[in-house]
């Protein structure tokens, strides 16, 4: 539950303001900017059926970024010491002294209203070793039980963040995020499933599920056969989803698109504001607030961060201009998304998988990477559970491919969304950005060539 | 102890199994441990022995960096950055237990300490293991330090944006140029290792990272196109800078984007191909440096990076052949200018150099103390290769990449011979963008420049080209490998693996090489 008393990780609001406090007072510059980032990671590691390494680490970073007229420059610290930060407050001096002008400076906010966000579940971080162990065990047991091999990673972080400037500006944000993983596998290594779960809530990661769901997809992917490349109708499970829809976050930032260098520019200047670009059922906002995926309510740089709506029914409706390119173009600075919410429907997987008359089921993808950016194309490969749909059934499964896709066309060839889920959208298996997608069914998918890899 | 050891001298050295005797540098100039650091690691090594740990190891590392990065003619970020801290791992039974802390109190580094050891304790607890670490040699003093002439922190902060300023006004000047950014990442490592096994272990890295990308957009903003200069990261000081000669060559780098406007499209189809080094280093990255990872072949990285199609160990060592006959990959850590190129593993174990293919022949793995003896009875190498490796304090070592690296041509094979030996081929010189399944069999790479190769000659630049190909069948259709005269050094400080995830710095030695009948595809 969220909003306990008990003590949290990372630095407390009024402990981290003494901190900022104690720095500004060290300050001699124009203007000084403190960030303070604070907390635990803990994570419990299995492979081969066993579990093969575990830890937690503690730290607190500072960075101290000090400004003469334009002049700037930042220092990072995780020694904390007076003397310690004395020398970091007037090395951050010394650099900005001697730090070329940066004509895009605007000077520090000064206080700001954020609004409200707690991110902080205590059954995240109060999770010790044992209960990560006793959660990670079962998916160990679950493979042991059927003579498979499982591989997996829960990975926990707790802590706080925290912004001051010169100009009394102030801000605290503490949160928790999780992420448990499972690969279970076949030992003769012919076969991969994969689940997992990502929250702020460890109370609603479903361990046992996460267990089931990645013997059962190991199972059912036994026997794969081949099948062709080509286009398809594809249906991508949430996390294939969420692993492509979150590389859309860096792309709607204003500035490339005006400057002619992103999918958003306009031929002959400006960008394309307004226009409808994707499907109409494509909508796609950022919250910080959005329950179990909560952020921080500012930048790093203080600025607040509003919920915003970047697509709705297809047309886009916002782009992120950081406070330089905002006066530059006379509008509002707007942060840059700080998480993906898209908005879905009704259809439940099975729903969508009885739509397809011919079709592949893709349960996650591997090693995504840019090609296009004019046309936000990536490519990357399935993994760990791909199937063939024939007239509204899993028909058999089959091999691994390559795809080449772009996500402007993807957007525009949705046919069918499901109910939106967080997903752990990072191919690490880290708890990141949170990201909340709703399964697809698009059509003309391009799956460029054959994987062999399982 | 640094040199680069030819073909012939590297068998004469390692022996029939293949590899290179481990032979400890004790590099006399380099500093030693600092008092207080050496006592905070006699007391977690204690504190850990006491809370019941069979086996522990403590590294104190500092860790700074200095960015200095620019657009056009302004800068972007001058910033530096320090994280120092402890972190210990224990084995109590058969399990891990690791813990690590900013926090160099005495009581923290104990409690720390104590807290690895009752990690490790609860996770044998819940689930015992066994674990069998090979020997390895005890160095009570050992000290190295990244070979460098000019200390990169030396360097004011204004010779450094200076230099980028004058590269990017230099790009700027050519037509169709809009956009160029540049930086330079000084990196600066102390890392002081103890075990309880009595080694003691002082080492400072030097490694530095510059970076120059070029956009050109067309007239009506309608098509843009980038060229990154591909300027690899080395173990080495300032002068590496200095040596790369950024503000005489950005104008060909510049050149070169604004040339990608009105390049050809490529044919899709079968080419030849012929890689420069500042691309095909990243192509022997991906399809033999992670294969030939044991922990990948075993299944320890099968939640995130995959395994390996290198796998069982029993089918594939000595059996599975990779490519031609004149085709030899050694693994080493001590590779001159090479980012993974250190004195000692974050084990003990010092550095060496072994095969990892002879003579087209998958003959090795790279292996930790952990897992030197899952293998010992097909390779007869009973200890570790040392590859053990935490990106910081606060990161748990395990297995990562030593340096990697095709080896060149016996013959002096120019660069000018392989195009001459092309006669419908695509030269592409640096990496783009790069992908590959998680068995390391499908890659596709794509490139900075691309040229059409007719008859052995270069007659046009071509735009949107990637390869597909397949691993095994890639590196059989290697035709011809340039000679020493090509061999460069390609490098990456963030090869990403592990959960959590750690970077590694790591570089890649290759000449100029040509390659038959790639299938080659247009991404436009």
């Amino acid at each position: 539950m969220q909003n306990t008393n008990a003590k949290r990780h990372g630095l407390s609001a009024d402990e981290s303001r003494q901190l900022c406090d104690k720095i500004l007072g060290l300050a001699r510059a124009d203007h000084t900017r403190i960030n303070i980032t604070s907390g635990i990671q803990g994570f419990t590691r299995t492979a081969i059926n066993r579990i093969t390494t575990a830890g937690e680490t503690n730290n607190v970073t500072v960075r101290i970024t000090s400004i003469f007229g334009k002049r700037v420059a930042s220092v990072d610290t995780n020694r904390l010491d007076d003397a310690a930060l004395e020398r970091a407050v007037r090395d951050a001096e010394a650099l900005a002294k001697i730090a070329p002008e940066n004509p895009e400076y605007l000077p520090e906010l000064a206080e700001q209203k954020y609004m409200p966000v707690d991110g902080y579940y205590a059954s995240t971080g109060d999770l010790t070793t044992e209960s990560r162990a006793r959660a990670a065990s079962l998916g160990i047991k679950a493979a042991d039980a059927s003579k498979f091999v499982a591989a997996g990673f829960i990975d926990v972080a707790a802590g706080s963040q925290a912004v001051a400037t010169s100009n009394r500006l102030f801000g605290y944000y503490s949160g928790t995020a999780v992420a448990s993983t499972l690969t279970i596998r076949t030992p003769d290594g012919l076969s991969s499933g994969w689940a997992g779960d990502e929250d702020a809530d460890w109370n609603t990661i479903e361990s046992e599920r996460i267990a089931e769901d990645a013997l059962r997809k190991c199972r059912a992917w036994r026997g794969k056969t081949a099948l062709d490349p080509g286009k398809y109708e594809v249906i991508l499970e949430p996390t294939a989803a969420g692993m492509l829809m979150s590389r859309m976050l860096g792309v709607f930032d204003a500035r490339p698109a005006d400057e002619g260098r992103s999918f958003f520019s306009k031929r002959g200047g400006g960008n394309r504001l307004g226009e409808k670009l994707f499907d109409e059922r494509v909508t796609i906002i950022s919250n910080p607030a959005e329950k179990n995926a909560e952020t921080s309510p500012f930048t790093n740089a203080g600025q607040p961060v509003q919920r915003e709506v970047w697509v709705e029914k297809g047309v886009l409706k916002s782009l992120a201009y950081s406070r330089f390119w905002a006066m530059k173009q006379g509008v509002a600075p707007k942060a840059i998304p700080p998480n993906f919410v898209m908005s879905g429907g009704d259809a439940s997987l099975d729903d969508m998988i009885k739509s397809v008359k011919r079709g592949v089921l893709i349960t996650r993808l591997w090693y995504i990477r840019g090609l296009n950016p004019r046309v936000i194309s990536f490519t990357g490969l399935t993994r760990d559970g791909t199937f063939l749909i024939e007239n509204g059934k899993i028909a058999r499964p089959v091999t691994n491919f390559r795809f080449n896709q772009s996500l402007s066309e993807l957007l525009a060839n949705v046919e069918v969304l499901g109910r939106p889920t967080r997903v752990a959208a990072d191919e690490s298996g880290a708890a990141g950005t949170p990201v909340m997608v709703p399964p697809l069914k698009v059509r003309n998918f391009t799956l460029a060539s054959v994987s062999d890899a399982i | 102890m640094q040199t680069k050891l030819d073909r012939r001298e590297f068998i004469k050295l390692a022996g029939a199994a293949g590899v290179a005797a481990a032979r400890p540098f004790q590099q006399t100039t380099a500093p030693g441990p600092d008092a207080a650091e050496k006592d905070l690691v006699m007391l977690a090594l204690d504190a850990a022995r006491s809370a019941g740990a069979s086996y522990a190891d403590v590294r104190i590392t500092r860790g700074n960096t200095e960015l200095v990065a620019t657009r056009e003619r302004q800068i972007t970020n001058v910033s530096k950055n320090e994280t120092y801290g402890i972190g210990i791992r224990s084995l109590v039974g058969g399990s891990w237990g690791f813990a690590a802390t900013r926090d160099l109190a005495r009581n923290s580094v104990a409690a720390a300490a104590r807290q690895a050891a009752a990690i490790a304790r609860s996770n044998d607890r819940i689930n015992p293991v066994k674990t069998t670490l090979a020997s390895v040699q005890k160095f009570p003093d050992g000290r190295w330090m990244t070979p460098h002439e000019v200390d990169p922190f030396t360097i004011p902060i204004e010779q450094k944006a200076q230099l980028l300023f004058k590269t990017n006004e230099e790009a700027l000047r050519v037509k169709g140029v809009r956009f160029v950014t540049s930086s330079i990442s000084s990196i600066r490592e102390s890392r002081l290792l103890g075990t309880t096994e009595g080694s003691l272990i002082q080492q400072t890295f030097f490694r530095i990272g510059p970076n120059v990308n070029v956009t050109a957009v067309s007239d009506d903003n309608g098509d843009f196109q980038t060229r990154n200069a591909v300027l690899a990261p080395r173990g080495a000081g300032w002068e590496y800078v200095l040596g790369l000669q950024m503000q005489e060559n950005v104008l060909r780098w510049a050149e070169e984007a604004a040339a990608k406007l009105t390049a050809t499209p490529v044919q899709p189809g079968l080419w030849d191909l012929v890689l420069h080094p500042s691309h095909l280093w990243l192509t022997i990255h991906e399809s033999i440096g992670h294969p030939t990872e044991l922990d990948r072949a075993m299944g320890y990285e099968a939640n995130f990076a995959g395994t390996s199609f290198l796998s069982p160990p029993e089918k594939v060592l000595n059996k599975f052949r990779y490519g031609p006959a004149f085709m030899n990959i050694v693994g080493n850590r001590t590779e001159s200018g090479g980012c993974s190129t250190c004195g000692w593993d974050d084990e003990g174990v010092p550095a060496q150099s072994w095969l990892i293919v002879d003579k087209g022949v998958f003959v090795n793995y790279q292996t930790t103390r952990e897992m030197a003896s899952w293998i010992s009875n097909l390779t007869k190498v009973r200890e570790s290769l040392g590859t053990a490796y935490g990106q910081d304090w606060a990161s748990i070592p395990f297995p990562r990449m030593p340096n990697v690296s095709l080896q060149p041509n016996t013959q002096d094979v120019s660069e000018e011979d392989v195009i001459a030996a092309t006669k419908h081929g695509i030269y592409i010189e640096g990496d783009g963008s790069y992908s590959i399944d998680q068995q390391r069999y499908n890659f596709q790479f794509g490139g900075q420049v691309f040229w059409e190769i007719k008859d052995g000659k270069r007659i046009r630049m071509l735009r949107d080209v990637a390869y597909q190909a397949r691993t095994p069948n890639f590196w059989n259709s290697l035709a011809l490998a340039g000679g020493k005269s090509t061999y460069r050094l390609g490098a990456a400080l963030n090869d990403g693996k592990g959960q959590p995830q750690q970077l590694n710095a790591v570089s890649h030695g290759c000449p100029i090489a040509l390659f038959r009948n790639v299938n080659v595809i247009n991404t436009g």
